[in-house]
């Protein structure tokens, strides 16, 4: 996964996660990521909204507890606002 | 599958005693913080009629809980106008024991936040906890209700109290003040130094609960405080129930009727704060602003011909702080923090200048069970 997409979260993410951009993979998640706990998870959810300019609704919040599903979800919201 | 926010419905009580069962297992979540497992409310349930109650929310994944919340609907007046609020308290989610659940928590506050936006929090234990923390990141303004404390028997609190138990030079340093009699003239000298004479012609009497002539002072109150939860007889008397242990006092000066005040006087056990000491608490209180020294001294004074060791309460508003500190009391770090989602901290603009004029203490909590 090298898409434009996955590279701009993946610096969103290993910003707020203080870790390297090269520990973040699609497969990373809060299981395998020591400080992404719910504090971080929701400045994650807070940045991404800010920086792609799109809601995400409490259902879609805990289904991103992984790179790879945040990248779906991101790719649906950004193809649904056009 | 994805994770449901609904109403705790009775076919669900299996299901959240399994998910506290996971939290005991996984990580030694202390049963305080376990969801209830009943799904009607002890403590205010909904009732016909009643504006005050409660509502449980679970986040049900297929048929499993993992996590859950409480939404307490109550009655306030903001600038001296009905304002219904909604506090958002008790959430818990399999987060703290599961990583693979971090999100359930956001899940959970969004989701109270789209039912009801005019939510607030309070208590919390700190602002380093993840609570606040989110709240804060959210963009809720917080602030702490500050804690205040009066020693009436310094021995046994230089014995007993946690902070002074912490480490094992602290420890020595105490039972060597406790024992030699330092602390206790230090404490008392401090106690009198700062203690304003008590006013005379002050009338105290202990009653059985709230009536409908005390609804004339709530009238009057309201109107002088930014934000007041509604303190009328029928509400007061659900809050603070005779089955239960609170001590209600009414204040008057020259036959006229000046305030209450809601007491506890309980004795600990190896309480993990207090130790064995026995508490005095001053819960809840009304009045206007200037008749507040009045009252907490006479609530100061009740409890003290009690043989409480210590008395402690949180105040909001600074002239019911200022009152405690007239009468003795010294003011330390509070745990106790409230906090307004954005729509409700904007009635309260400029939140900064206008949060100690708001009136909150323990009785706007979570109910007995943390008073």
């Amino acid at each position: 996964m090298n898409s434009p997409l996955f590279e701009r979260v993946r610096g969103i993410a290993a910003d707020i996660l203080g870790v390297g951009p090269s520990q973040i993979m699609p497969q990373s998640s809060s299981e395998n990521i020591e400080t992404w706990d719910s504090v971080h998870h929701l400045n994650l959810i807070l940045a991404f909204e800010q920086e792609f300019g799109v809601q995400l609704e409490p259902e879609e919040i805990d289904q991103m507890n992984n790179v790879e599903r945040i990248i779906r979800i991101l790719e649906q919201k950004l193809n649904h606002h056009g | 599958m994805a994770i449901a926010i609904q109403p705790y419905g009775a076919d669900l009580i299996p299901a959240v005693k399994a998910f506290n069962q996971r939290l005991a297992a996984g990580g030694g979540v202390a049963p305080e913080f376990h969801f209830p497992e009943n799904n009607i409310p002890h403590w205010l349930p909904q009732l016909e009629g009643r504006r005050i109650h409660q509502e449980y929310y679970l986040a049900v994944d297929g048929n499993c809980v993992r996590g859950g919340f409480i939404l307490k609907y109550q009655d306030f007046f903001l600038h001296g106008k009905p304002q219904p609020l909604v506090y958002y308290h008790l959430p818990v989610s399999e987060g703290i024991i599961n990583k693979a659940y971090a999100g359930v928590g956001v899940h959970m506050l969004r989701s109270a936040l789209k039912l009801q936006p005019m939510l607030f929090a309070l208590g919390m234990g700190g602002f380093d906890r993840p609570l606040p923390q989110m709240l804060k990141a959210m963009g809720w303004s917080l602030c702490a209700v500050p804690f205040y404390f009066r020693v009436n028997h310094p021995a046994k609190f230089l014995r007993e109290v946690a902070p002074l138990r912490e480490t094992k030079s602290r420890r020595l340093l105490a039972a060597l003040a406790a024992v030699t009699g330092v602390g206790w003239a230090g404490i008392k000298l401090t106690n009198s130094l700062r203690t304003s004479s008590s006013e005379r012609g002050l009338f105290v009497e202990q009653v059985e609960g709230f009536t409908e002539r005390d609804d004339d002072l709530w009238k009057q109150c309201r109107e002088h405080y930014i934000l007041i939860a509604d303190r009328a007889c029928t509400t007061l008397n659900l809050l603070y129930p005779r089955s239960k242990n609170f001590l209600c006092i009414k204040v008057s000066r020259a036959s006229r009727f000046i305030g209450w005040a809601v007491l506890l006087d309980t004795q600990m056990r190896d309480n993990k704060y207090f130790g064995n000491m026995r508490l005095g608490s001053i819960v809840d209180c009304l009045a206007l602003p200037e008749n507040a020294l009045a009252v907490m001294q006479a609530a100061m004074q009740f409890l003290e011909q009690r043989g409480v060791d210590l008395i402690i309460s949180n105040q909001s508003h600074h002239a019911w702080g200022g009152a405690l500190k007239s009468s003795g009391f010294l003011e330390t770090r509070s745990n106790f923090i409230f906090g307004a989602s954005k729509p409700l901290a904007e009635l309260l603009s400029p939140f900064q200048n206008n949060q100690n004029q708001v009136f909150l203490n323990r009785g706007d909590g979570d109910g007995p069970v943390n008073l």
